[in-house]
């Protein structure tokens, strides 16, 4: 019965004892020459994930990369193990050694991991603040994963489908996601503040430059429907065409178009301005619908004095940098309330992880008690002869309520701290006591030396629990 | 009761605005909760009217408090019905004031029948009154639509992105506003003064000249001309007929106001 007890208790200190862990890199901590490096595209991150699960310390593994950041979300059986294998993996991809890569990394685990996760998928870790893409990225590396045989399992499946659910409120209960956060997105904005809708409206590019097709690319998701490319050569301008569709005209015909577009994109690497005046101004005459001119390119492409033409709305590369400048801004100010719903959502996901430990911890907290209460009711029994059976019996009943009421506020505590995650410290200190009581040859019978020298230790575990009291508070 | 109906309207079209002054202020388009208070504004508003209808048993048309209640329940109809498009609810900003002017003064004049007896009554009254009411809202709606057109026109112009730019509507948006007030409000306009002159004809009094309401009414229907001539120019448009278009409803302001203030029978017109 006892050695049932102890093994109970062994097995509730080590249930469990498992966490997230989240080792990566990101704009804020390494060059692109690196991000690049460590980049795990779809072609490589099976192989990738693979290599991270044969290690027997990680139960779930998700690769999260993109051109700014390449993160592995694991669960696995400690921190340390999960980190020594993620770096392994980093610096096997960025061909350095551990110690080299480890300058460029960051690591988290518990609930500090689950809060990262959140705020990538919020847009709020991310170089533009508040951008989109990124909550489909985090989408798209769950579902890679899934892909993968035993990568995801339930902690991770929960981890992120939460983060998306996360990355979806923030950008519809917040202004975070509002706005132009990149020059393309911003030229998006300016055309449409001229003429509202972008459905079935027409562009030029004037020159194939990769910003220019950048921006043509994000006007054509909003709607436009007539593309017309000019390059410097005809065969440059059919390349462009090729990759994004319309129809490509040589540098001549551009002037007789242009009266039929509604915005116009310049990204040449003239050295001269291309559009001037004398060239805009008589094509577009008594043309009654407005021209949005975006000059992306240095030197400027087309000639200041062309803003002053009736019906021309002309912005340069500064202009487009005042309008993320002020997208930004205002972002900044969203960021706040978006960081609370954030917290919000971890502090929660974070109460479902730690709550998948208690009932084993319980248990073994449980365990340890009654292995304690036999063992001193069998020494007390054999001290007191003559005792009749239902002096037994009773002298029993009265060490079970002792042992229940004693655990009673531990149970209560422990399920406190479970959704608390400034007591994570708590559980694991609790979770090691009980691993290295039920080891202990000792720990079934206390005698009156153990107690008077384990005083100091009880103080040092009442001022753990104190200081564990108040960071709750 | 009717007058705490339009008070309780008055609240809520002011709340409205406020709503809408917080989004201008912050540079974000106007969200749906400054549109849901204009509607309910608009319910209590027009309940107001309909109790007055059903306790005098006669349409809110006569007398400076019923007919300007009654002018600011067509112009919220024109703030309600642009709102409906996500992309001109900022048009509110420049119409609920003069909503809460006209719906102000009803209160404060009283919102009561004058007693006095007119001769000209009956379904072709309600049609010209209710007619010149649509064309007074519609020039409204098209110079709230111009003046905000200039604006914006002037802020990407300027390249200045602050909250102008970011608040109010596109150029093409505020456009089609200015056509649609246009569209609606000058034959509405015209029927309804061909409905009151056909009435004296009628009845052989001769265009009455000297009607202060005759006089407004001419120069609204002039400064409709104005601005639709200019629409009408070849090339670009933009800010010369939004311009027009502001000027020509800041005439018929003046006029109106010049007219109440000077006009011997003034209480009986708006």
């Amino acid at each position: 019965m006892r050695d049932a007890l102890a093994a109970d208790a062994r097995d509730g200190g080590r249930a469990d004892a498992a966490t997230i862990a989240l080792v990566g890199l990101s704009h804020h901590t390494a060059p692109i020459e690196l991000r690049e490096r460590v980049y795990v595209d779809s072609a490589s991150v099976r192989d990738t994930v693979r290599g991270v699960m044969e290690s027997p310390a990680i139960h779930e593994c998700v690769a999260l990369s993109t051109c700014n950041r390449t993160e592995f979300y694991l669960h696995a059986a400690d921190a340390a193990s999960a980190e020594s294998v993620a770096i392994d993996a980093v610096a096997a991809r960025a061909g350095m050694g551990p110690g080299e890569v480890e300058a460029y990394l960051y690591h988290r685990h518990g609930y500090e991991g689950v809060l990262h996760l959140f705020r990538v998928a919020a847009g709020l870790d991310s170089l533009v603040v508040g951008e989109a893409e990124i909550l489909g990225q985090v989408g798209d590396a769950y579902e890679l994963g899934l892909s993968l045989p035993d990568s995801v399992g339930p902690v991770l499946h929960r981890l992120f489908q939460s983060a998306q659910a996360v990355g979806g409120t923030v950008r519809s209960e917040t202004s975070l996601g509002r706005g132009a956060a990149s020059i393309p997105s911003a030229a998006v904005r300016l055309a449409a503040k001229v003429f509202g809708s972008l459905e079935g409206r027409s562009a030029m590019v004037l020159g194939a430059g990769e910003m220019g097709v950048t921006t043509l690319r994000c006007l054509l998701s909003e709607g436009i429907s007539d593309v017309l490319v000019a390059s410097r050569t005809l065969d440059r301008a059919r390349e462009t065409v090729a990759q994004i569709g319309g129809r490509a005209i040589s540098l001549e015909d551009v002037w007789e178009a242009i009266s039929d577009v509604d915005i116009l994109v310049t990204s040449t690497s003239a050295a001269e301005p291309v559009v001037t005046s004398d060239k805009l101004g008589p094509s577009r005459g008594q043309v009654g619908s407005p021209l949005v001119v975006l000059d992306i390119a240095l030197p400027r492409d087309v000639e200041p004095g062309v803003g002053g033409l009736p019906g021309i709305f002309l912005y340069n590369i500064d202009d487009l940098h005042k309008v993320v400048g002020a997208t930004e801004e205002a972002r900044r100010a969203e960021a706040a309330p978006a960081e609370t719903l954030v917290t919000d959502h971890a502090k929660r996901f974070w109460r479902w992880y730690r709550s998948r430990e208690v009932g084993p911890l319980i248990r073994g907290l449980r365990a340890h008690g009654e292995a304690v209460r036999l063992a001193e009711l069998e020494r007390l029994l054999a001290e007191l002869d003559g005792l009749s059976e239902s002096d037994r019996e009773r002298i029993e009943a009265a060490t079970r309520r002792l042992l229940n009421k004693l655990l009673h506020p531990s149970t209560v505590a422990v399920h406190q701290a479970a959704a608390d995650p400034n007591a994570i410290d708590f559980l694991d200190k609790l979770r090691d006591e009980l691993r290295l009581a039920a080891s202990s040859p000792r720990s079934e019978s206390v005698t009156e030396e153990d107690i008077e020298s384990s005083g100091p230790a009880n103080g040092s575990a009442d001022a753990e629990s104190e200081e564990t009291n108040e960071a709750r508070s | 009761m009717i007058l705490g109906l339009h008070l309780l309207a008055l609240v809520l079209y002011a709340a409205a605005w406020v709503l809408q002054l917080r989004g201008f202020r912050g540079g974000r388009e106007p969200g749906l909760s400054g549109v849901t208070v204009v509607g309910v504004g608009l319910a209590v508003h027009a309940a107001g009217l309909l109790l007055y209808a059903l306790s005098y048993r006669s349409l809110p048309l006569v007398g400076l408090g019923p007919a300007s209640s009654s002018l600011a329940l067509f112009i919220s109809l024109f703030v309600l019905a642009a709102s409906v498009r996500t992309d001109l609810r900022a048009a509110g900003l420049f119409l609920l004031p003069l909503v809460l002017l006209l719906v102000g003064e009803a209160v404060i004049v009283g919102i009561e029948p004058t007693g006095r007896q007119i001769a000209f009554r009956g379904p072709w009254f309600v049609l010209h009154v209710s007619a010149i009411f649509i064309g007074y809202a519609g020039l409204a709606a098209a110079s709230a639509a111009a003046i905000m057109y200039v604006f914006q026109f002037r802020a990407l112009k300027r390249k200045q992105f602050g909250s102008v730019f970011g608040f109010f509507p596109a150029l093409e948006s505020l456009d089609r506003l200015n056509k649609v007030g246009l569209a609606v409000g000058f034959p509405a306009l015209s029927v309804g003064l061909l409905a009151g002159w056909s009435w004296t004809l009628t009845f052989g009094r001769g265009l009455a000249l000297d009607n202060p309401g005759t006089i407004l009414g001419i120069v609204t229907w002039t400064a409709y001309l104005v601005a639709i001539a200019a629409r009408s120019r070849p090339g670009p448009r933009g800010e010369r007929a939004a311009v027009i278009s502001a000027v020509a409803f800041l005439v018929t302001f003046v006029a109106f106001l010049a007219l109440r203030i000077t006009a011997r029978e003034a209480g009986f017109f708006l």
